[in-house]
């Protein structure tokens, strides 16, 4: 893939992915637990890891998470995200090249519930409240059920990009 | 490394999500009465106050750099009645009065807990 086009596909995905930030952080959670989220924005991390490489997604979660906490999360809801979007953004580096792409699923299930583990664990550590560790399995949970979306979201994309790369060429 | 096993992974997660559920269900309920309940704002204690002595209804603001909540502490129980998070998730909580599960408001930093029986606990 020629660079030009790679920065400007990293960039598009990058827009998309703060827009789906944006859109969800304005829709009141399903459950009163803190911290369940479908994390749509996801979606388009795994994408960019597997249409352009590591690294390229790697860029695009960082940009989101800085550019999203500007536009919707706010001072207290950056650290929440770099530490859920680092922790999942290494579980799926690890995990990606293991499972054969039809199981993106659960690789997303697996980043999901790194993601959460990650905010909890900052949660105690900002709150000084050791006892929200009862949301941990909670957490999990929902992050089977978010993670399993987001990948199967994931993969259908990148069947359907790949497609239309063809086409194209 | 993995074949494409579909089937043993779904059950696999459905199996760890039921059991987390199951999990989650189980501490809820375990909590033990308490009657003190601890108050933090981002990691320091903002206030202990001994759910046993309160006689009449009164509330709390805190008004923080993060935001603004106003908690309702009745005589055994305690909630957050009011607060300018985009998510609610602590109004929406309500009342506890155990030891199980903390309120929270992440966007703001503000825990309840309930503690034990006595106050210098």
């Amino acid at each position: 893939m020629p660079k030009t086009r790679k920065l400007a596909l990293m960039a598009m995905l990058t827009a998309v992915s703060l827009i789906v930030f944006v859109i969800e952080a304005q829709i009141p959670p399903l459950v009163p637990i803190p911290g369940v989220k479908l994390g749509l924005a996801n979606v388009v991390t795994l994408v960019a890891m597997l249409i352009l490489g590591k690294k390229e997604a790697g860029a695009v979660l960082l940009v989101r998470i800085i550019m999203g906490s500007m536009f919707a999360g706010g001072v207290s809801g950056f650290l929440f995200s770099l530490a859920g979007g680092v922790l999942a953004y290494a579980v799926m580096c690890l995990t990606v090249k293991i499972f054969p792409e039809k199981l993106l699923w659960v690789v997303s299930i697996l980043a999901a519930i790194g993601h959460n583990i990650g905010q909890l664990a900052v949660s105690v550590f900002v709150t000084g409240t050791p006892s929200i560790l009862v949301y941990a399995p909670a957490l999990i949970a929902s992050g089977i059920v978010t993670g399993a979306f987001t990948g199967l979201g994931a993969l259908y994309l990148v069947r359907a990009l790949n497609k239309l790369d063809k086409k194209q060429v | 490394m993995f074949k494409e096993n579909n089937k043993k992974w779904i059950l696999f997660f459905a199996a760890l999500f039921i059991i987390c559920i199951g999990a989650f269900l189980l501490l809820m309920r375990s909590g033990n009465y308490g009657t003190v309940a601890v108050i933090r704002v981002n990691g320091e204690i903002y206030e202990k106050i001994n759910l046993d002595t309160v006689t009449v209804a009164y509330d709390i603001k805190i008004k923080t750099e993060y935001g603004y909540n106003k908690i309702h502490i009745d005589r055994g129980s305690i909630c957050v009645s009011e607060s300018d998070c985009r998510d609610q998730i602590c109004v929406r909580q309500g009342a506890i009065s155990s030891d199980g599960v903390p309120i929270i408001c992440m966007p703001h930093r503000v825990t309840i807990e309930i503690e034990g029986d006595s106050i210098d606990a």
